[in-house]
Parts: C-alpha cells; sequence; structure tokens
C-alpha cells in the first residue's frame, strides 16, 4: 500500500495529469489519471478554479459534433508546478 | 584583553568576510524554507527555516564581536580618553565578549542540533513525549556547553563537529533513500566541510594557521549549500 497524498501532492497529481494531455482534458479522464473518487474530484476542482490554476471551458468535439467539458491548466497552474518541483527537490536534497 | 584564542594577525578581517558569505547562504536557505512551509504549512520546512535562522544570528554575532576585537587600536584609544569619566566600569568588558561569544555558540550549537532532529526520518522518531523530554535534554546541553566552551573553546567545536557528524551520517542515509540524488549528496559534502572545518579549529591551540584552514573548509562548506540552493531553486 502506497503512502497517504497530502492535500498538495493531489493538486500536483491533478495539474500534471492535466499537464501531460497536453494542456487540456476531460474530466472523466482527469478522474482516472489522477486516481481520485468523483466527489473529491470536484471538491479539488472547485479549488483550483477558485484559485485560477485552471479553466473549464466547452470545446466541440469533432466526433460526435456536440459541446463537452474540458479542464485546462492556466498559466498560473503551470507555475505551480515549476514551483512544486522546485519544492520536491529542495525536500529531497535537505532531507526533510 | 579577553579571547577565546589567538588567530593569526594577517587573517583578521578575512575570516569576517568569509562569516559573511556563510551568514548570506543561511539567510537565503532559512527565507527558502519559510517560503515551502507558508506554501504547504509543515512544520519541518519552519524548524528548518529557523534552524538556519540561528546559523546566520550566530555568525551575525561573530562577526560583530570579532569586528570590535580586531578594532585594536581605535577600540583601546576609545578606552583611554574615556576612562577618567568611566572609571573601573570598563573593567567589565570582558563580561561583554563572554556574552558574545555565548549568544554565538548557544545558537550555532542549536541550529545544529536542530537540524541534526530533522534530518532523522519520522520512522527513526521517538514517541512524542519522550521525543520532547529528549529535546529538552538536549537544550539544557547546549547551553551548559556554551557556557564551559567560554573557558575552553575546544569544547564548543568539537561539540560542534560530532553533532555535524551526526548530520553528514543523516544526508548519507537521505542520499541513499533518494536513489543516490545528486543535489542530496552535495548537501552532505556541504556539511562534511563544515564538520572538517569545525575539527580543524579544535586543534587551533597547536598550530594557529588551522584557523585559517578551517575557516576555508567552513566557507566551502556554505558555498556548496549554496551550489545546491542555486541547482535547486532554478530549476
Amino acid at each position: 500500500m502506497g503512502v497517504r497524498r497530502s492535500r498538495l501532492e493531489l493538486v500536483f497529481d491533478v495539474l500534471l495529469a492535466i499537464q501531460n494531455k497536453g494542456g487540456k482534458i476531460k474530466p472523466t479522464h482527469l478522474m482516472y489519471k489522477s486516481n481520485l473518487s468523483h466527489k473529491l474530484l470536484n471538491s479539488y476542482l472547485e479549488e483550483l478554479l477558485l484559485k485560477e490554476l485552471v479553466v473549464v471551458e466547452e470545446e466541440i468535439v469533432k466526433k460526435k459534433k456536440r459541446a463537452a467539458k474540458v479542464v485546462k491548466i492556466t498559466e498560473k497552474g503551470l507555475a505551480f508546478l515549476a514551483e512544486f518541483r522546485r519544492m520536491r527537490e529542495f525536500t529531497d536534497a535537505f532531507g526533510l | 584583553m579577553f579571547r577565546l584564542f589567538f588567530t593569526p594577525g594577517w587573517f583578521n578581517g578575512y575570516d569576517l568576510l568569509f562569516e559573511g558569505i556563510s551568514l548570506v547562504v543561511a539567510l537565503l536557505i532559512a527565507a527558502y524554507s519559510w517560503k515551502v512551509y507558508r506554501l504547504n504549512r509543515e512544520n519541518k520546512f519552519a524548524y528548518f527555516s529557523l534552524a538556519f535562522l540561528l546559523v546566520s544570528v550566530s555568525l551575525a554575532v561573530s562577526i560583530f564581536a570579532s569586528g570590535v576585537l580586531y578594532s585594536f587600536p581605535v577600540r583601546e584609544t576609545v578606552a583611554q580618553v574615556l576612562s577618567p569619566v568611566t572609571g573601573e566600569g570598563l573593567r567589565y568588558a570582558d563580561l561583554y565578549y563572554r556574552m558574545a561569544f555565548f549568544a554565538e555558540m548557544a545558537s550555532m550549537l542549536g541550529a545544529w542540533l536542530l537540524i541534526f532532529l530533522i534530518s532523522q526520518k519520522p520512522r527513526d522518531r521517538l514517541r512524542k513525549y519522550f521525543e520532547l523530554s529528549q529535546i529538552g535534554l538536549f537544550v539544557y546541553l547546549v547551553l551548559l556547553i556554551s557556557w564551559v566552551a567560554n573557558f575552553r573553546h575546544v569544547v564548543f567545536y568539537l561539540t560542534s563537529a560530532v553533532l555535524l557528524s551526526l548530520i553528514v551520517l543523516n544526508y548519507y542515509k537521505n542520499y541513499l533513500n533518494t536513489n543516490r540524488n545528486k543535489n542530496a549528496r552535495s548537501v552532505m559534502y556541504g556539511f562534511f566541510l563544515i564538520m572538517v572545518g569545525n575539527l580543524f579549529f579544535v586543534f587551533v591551540f597547536l598550530n594557529n594557521s588551522l584557523y585559517v584552514a578551517g575557516q576555508l573548509l567552513v566557507l566551502g562548506g556554505f558555498l556548496q549549500l549554496l551550489n545546491t540552493y542555486r541547482k535547486v531553486v532554478r530549476r
């Protein structure tokens, strides 16, 4: 069994999942990629939207020819990812 | 004039510069650790920040006290001019130096102790209350050693070297636990250089040029920590 993720690590995992998908992802995919339940993902997404780390937009899906929601990472979200990586490197280097 | 030990005259001033550089490095690490604490609210980052703040306090006190000691001609002239006014008061100047050295030693040893406790992984720690009593005992010993070291400076540097060797050991474990992370190795080398520098200070009574070697090693250690900090922060 893995170690329980902290709130900050969960936020990092959500944002990383979006970044790995080229900056935008469908909410269902995000749920699987970040390994979170629907309820928990929604609560985190609310927080991320509030802090302007992500935005939710509607996009036309070519195959189905209808609008679907996508979650996009913002510049602020990308900056958070970079800062979190630095923080993790600091933690590893100084044994914290 | 009260002095803990005599250093080579030609080196006076250079050591202040070295300590000044180390002070800046300690402040940078303390500031970044505090920034991380504000982001994730994990206490260990606040303690780590406090530890490096204590290192900078110790270095600042050392720079100030040594600076006053080195300005010998100016200080003596002022003392002579003022003696009719101040009278016997100047006899207590030694007390000022002892206080300064005590503050320098207590904060430096406190910082090493804090870094040692933080660098211990939680699984190796004991129960909370036992740990608190252990910290209490350590604080008492740090204060006692700082007082005793005012009469035998060797005690301070020896205790520093022992604490630093334990820190190096913890950082070696950390280096292995982080899949031989280069930055973790760099931090380990940094503390290793500071530890060897402190060992050199222990033997200053044999030859005072060892003080110069010790200062260079300690500066090397802090520059190594600065290099790691730079690599981490500029990623």
